[in-house]
């Protein structure tokens, strides 16, 4: 999986928030808030360009203190949202 | 080909046209300056055209299309197009600081308007000011801007400041400037672009609100906070999202406004308490 070209993490007033700003987001026409988790799988999923839930939640293992089944719990309900919403493909 | 200096948002342009051309430009009178050092951007004006060019988005308003692209070479190509027919090209170069307008010879003065309306907003990006889709007013020393989408009645709400609250003066009626200065504080100025009603004031006020405005059976207004504020204001903000650089400058200002200045939604029908219920709110 990877993030779809022209969504981008932007903080506004404080917060995380996912914009659809390249040439394929502009019709977004809405803003994703990320509490603190998501905000770091994004930051990861980014960082990977290619990615996997499992290597996701294995990234979430090593920051968090949680086990690796409650981390694939975390990020399967992320990415299900995030894919629903078509920021990720 | 004569060249003219201008300053709004107290930023310095530059046109270079000819006689018949820079004779149209009544309403940039007000902005007129002797000044010419550090110009922002320069807009030289010659026939020509067609352009060659690749689409990249195309922008429809009011009858009014702009197409987004960019030439073989990677300058960025906008095409101003009225009922269907061409009026001009502008191609820019150096991070939009030069443009050549390419006229068609249809609908010159609008072309001339629309290219240096998009030159100002893509060079100003970076350089903490935006240019709102809005009516502005001033009241007490201060300026606030009304928003919404095309036909909510920007302009009716101003006038009816106009007409119901005292001493409102209107500062531009549809295409205002807003800069963030150096000490932090918002600053509203008045534009040569004001949409159908001629008002072309070089005037400025800190911003003292921002209301979004929606059609409603009632009159009613709520204070917006955080993302909220973020998203009422990012809309009537003129730019080229797509293009990293303008996208970064116009968040950082925007962020700024979301974060600074009281931001708010005023459900309203077309009446003078809907005036007054918005000025009882954000004028104290």
């Amino acid at each position: 999986m990877r993030i779809k070209k022209g969504f981008i993490l932007r903080t506004v007033c404080g917060e995380n928030v996912i914009v659809g700003e390249g040439l394929d987001a502009i019709n977004f026409g809405r803003m994703l808030c990320l509490n603190e988790t998501a905000t770091f799988i994004w930051k990861k999923a980014q960082e990977y360009g290619e990615f996997t839930a499992e290597k996701l939640a294995v990234a979430v293992c090593h920051e968090y203190d949680v086990d690796l089944l409650q981390a694939r719990t975390d990020v399967k309900e992320t990415l299900d949202n995030w894919t629903k919403l078509g920021v990720i493909e | 080909m004569r060249e003219q200096y201008y300053i709004v948002a107290e930023h310095l342009f530059c046109l270079e046209a000819d006689d018949g051309i820079l004779a149209q430009m009544a309403n940039y009178e007000p902005f007129r300056t002797e000044q010419s050092n550090d110009a922002l951007f320069s807009l030289t004006v010659t026939d020509g055209g067609p352009i060659q060019y690749v689409e990249e988005l195309s922008q429809d308003e009011e009858g009014q299309d702009i197409v987004c692209g960019h030439t073989e070479q990677g300058e960025p190509v906008f095409e101003f197009r009225f009922g269907g027919k061409t009026a001009g090209w502008l191609v820019c170069s150096a991070g939009y600081r030069e443009g050549t307008l390419y006229l068609s010879g249809f609908q010159t003065k609008a072309a001339v308007d629309n290219a240096l309306m998009i030159q100002f907003a893509m060079a100003s990006a970076t350089q903490n000011t935006v240019l709102f889709h809005a009516a502005a007013v001033s009241l007490d020393g201060k300026g606030y801007m009304f928003l919404g989408k095309s036909g909510t009645g920007k302009s009716t709400h101003a006038r009816l400041w106009l007409q119901n609250i005292p001493d409102t003066e209107l500062m531009n009626d549809d295409n205002p400037a807003v800069r963030i200065k150096a000490d932090g504080t918002a600053v509203v100025y008045g534009t040569p672009w004001s949409g159908k009603t001629p008002c072309y004031r070089n005037v400025s006020a800190p911003l003292g609100g921002i209301v979004l405005l929606s059609q409603a059976p009632y009159n009613k207004i709520v204070r917006l906070k955080g993302i909220g504020a973020y998203a009422a204001v990012v809309p009537s903000i003129s730019g080229k999202r797509w293009d990293e650089r303008i996208a970064d400058g116009l968040h950082e200002t925007e962020n700024a406004l979301a974060s600074n200045i009281q931001v708010w939604h005023l459900d309203c029908l077309p009446d003078a308490d809907a005036a007054h219920t918005c000025k009882d709110a954000i004028a104290i």
